[in-house]
């Protein structure tokens, strides 16, 4: 039996940890939100600022993720912890950012052509952690509780001992992040469509 | 047992399995000089399909391979209640809808072909059609379909053409994998499709045997592949470990080979740490050239069809050994047996795929 056994919910002004509130939008700050929600986060990480927002989005989650509970990762072998993403636009954001590159600044930059495909993030969150397990990313035209229930218990049962999956809904006007941490024989919230649904459903609205 | 058939291709070199395998039997290669393609008006090597329609090339190339693949199996399977699509794509519509890419594809063959379910969207870099046969083939053995479609497409823009040649990733004559005078990737556009199923009666021709395999990444860089290939090594062990396959039951490995001096070099570190390196191997990318999305598919596809046509193909632009570690790279196409074949895939991100195939 699995357990969904942290989530968390950044949203454009706020980000929520197992439904309570833990850092809101300073709009006296001179930096980006995501880039405060980094600071909050404590942890250095050069590499962050090279990142695209779908990239920040779902490495700070992660982040938070971890930070509830220092030791929850270090009993897994690295290549037992599974990653699943997805979302409705892929990484349409960077598509558009290169696109305007060799359109209107008539030289297409490298740097942010790395950025333009969507499982990107999952990379980044590997390297942070050192991390060798399965990855997927999806495009789904809205949160699908059941796409995420049912791909998790097929990772669980070919290997994977536990699973960060989540909902990426990053453009640069919006953000909508919903990452859950999926474990087996832990304890929590029993992993299945009913109860995803609902956690869905009291953070969406 | 899960079965894997009904292999369908629209490519440079054909219209369907049949012409396009029938072309590569021929040791035809669908790359050609494209004049003023790239970017500031560059000549560039390309293998394009002829004849696309200038907008939803892609729907439109999703749209013909479900009407060649419906021919292939029971027709009840498309429109079925227990039938799954997965598309296999990196940039999807993107010249049609870039802030959207996806929504589109969906909408219409959703419509037009009265699917039962909302199709499954795989886009994972490179590895996207490995991962979808493995993702349709897990869906299918844990019982929440019958039947899966997997189709891998992506079609040449612009955009991705500037991308690779932004990072001198673009080889300046057709890509030779695995050669010591490769120079890069050359860029390809195709659509392909295989059907998994519980079920061997669906199929018109007789089917294969799916090994399931498993990915893994690399953790090391999201452009640049490992130099070690541990993230291509996990994958190749933990699937060939799973389905209690040893180095000596592989007849023949259909590898990624992109013809970039890195990913190349990668991959014989990786065979030669999994004991494969005596093992023949070709790269497709010398006939298609990178489909990226599509590749997965198109390359299990036709490496489907090589094993029912009993031809072990060339690894097209091969001359000599390019890599540190030497492979098995096969010069010359020939008629043998093959039984059982690996497919793997290795793409940005740190993504890693294999799958095996066998024969029943």
């Amino acid at each position: 039996m699995s357990f969904i056994t942290t989530y968390c919910h950044i949203t454009d002004r706020n980000c929520y940890l197992n439904g309570k509130l833990v850092a809101s939008f300073d709009p006296g700050s001179s930096d980006s939100w995501l880039k405060q929600l980094y600071k909050f986060n404590n942890v250095t990480y050069p590499k962050f600022y090279k990142m695209d927002t779908l990239s920040q989005c779902g490495y700070l989650a992660s982040e938070f993720i971890k930070a509830s509970n220092p030791d929850r990762f270090t009993s897994y072998a690295d290549d037992r912890i599974a990653m699943v993403f997805a979302n409705r636009c892929s990484s349409a954001e960077s598509d558009i950012r290169f696109q305007n590159s060799y359109e209107v600044l008539q030289t297409p930059s490298p740097a942010m052509f790395v950025y333009t495909l969507p499982n990107i993030v999952i990379g980044e969150i590997a390297i942070a952690n050192k991390w060798y397990g399965e990855n997927m990313f999806a495009v789904l035209p809205k949160f699908a509780p059941d796409f995420f229930i049912n791909y998790a218990e097929i990772l669980f049962s070919s290997g994977s001992e536990a699973v960060l999956a989540g909902w990426l809904d990053v453009t640069e006007v919006k953000v909508n992040a919903f990452v859950i941490l999926l474990e087996k024989n832990t304890g929590g919230i029993k992993s299945n469509i009913v109860n995803l649904t609902e956690l869905i459903e009291e953070a969406f609205t | 047992m899960i079965y894997i058939g009904a292999e369908e291709m629209i490519s440079p070199l054909g219209n369907d399995a049949k012409a396009t395998f029938s072309a590569v039997s021929e040791g035809l290669s669908g790359i050609s000089l494209v004049h003023k393609a790239g970017l500031n008006q560059t000549d560039i090597h390309l293998a394009t399909i002829p004849g696309l329609t200038v907008s939803r090339a892609f729907e439109n190339l999703i749209v013909a391979i479900l009407k060649l693949v419906a021919n292939n199996v029971d027709p009840d399977t498309v429109a079925s209640d227990r039938t799954l699509v997965i598309i296999s794509s990196t940039k999807g519509g993107l010249k049609d809808s870039i802030a959207d890419p996806f929504a589109d594809v969906a909408d219409t063959i959703l419509q037009e072909f009265n699917l039962a379910h909302q199709p499954l969207i795989i886009s994972n870099a490179c590895i996207s059609g490995v991962l979808a046969i493995n993702t349709a083939g897990n869906f299918v053995r844990s019982g929440h379909y019958d039947h899966v479609i997997v189709i891998g497409c992506d079609v040449i823009s612009d955009f991705v053409i500037y991308g690779f040649q932004s990072l001198f990733a673009v080889s300046d004559k057709p890509c030779a994998p695995f050669d010591s005078g490769r120079a890069g990737v050359t860029l390809g556009e195709a659509c392909s499709a295989v059907v998994i199923s519980n079920n061997p009666q669906i199929y018109r021709d007789r089917p294969y045997s799916l090994l399931i395999g498993t990915s893994a990444n690399d953790a090391n860089h999201i452009s640049g592949p490992s130099r070690t290939g541990e993230g291509l090594y996990r994958s190749v062990s933990r699937t060939m470990a799973q389905n209690g396959i040893s180095p000596a039951d592989i007849d023949f490995i259909s590898a990624h080979g992109t013809g970039t001096l890195y990913n190349d070099e990668m991959e014989s570190i990786a065979f030669d740490r999994l004991g494969l390196v005596d093992v023949p191997l070709n790269s497709l990318k010398g006939y298609f050239g990178h489909t990226l999305g599509a590749a997965g598919v198109l390359e299990t596809a036709v490496s489907i069809q090589s094993m029912r046509n009993g031809l072990l193909l060339k690894s097209m632009g091969y001359i000599e050994k390019g890599t540190s570690v030497a492979l098995n790279v096969i010069e010359e196409s020939k008629n043998t047996q093959i039984r059982t074949v690996l497919k793997t895939a290795s793409g940005f991100g740190g993504g890693n795929a294999s799958l095996l195939i066998q024969d029943l």
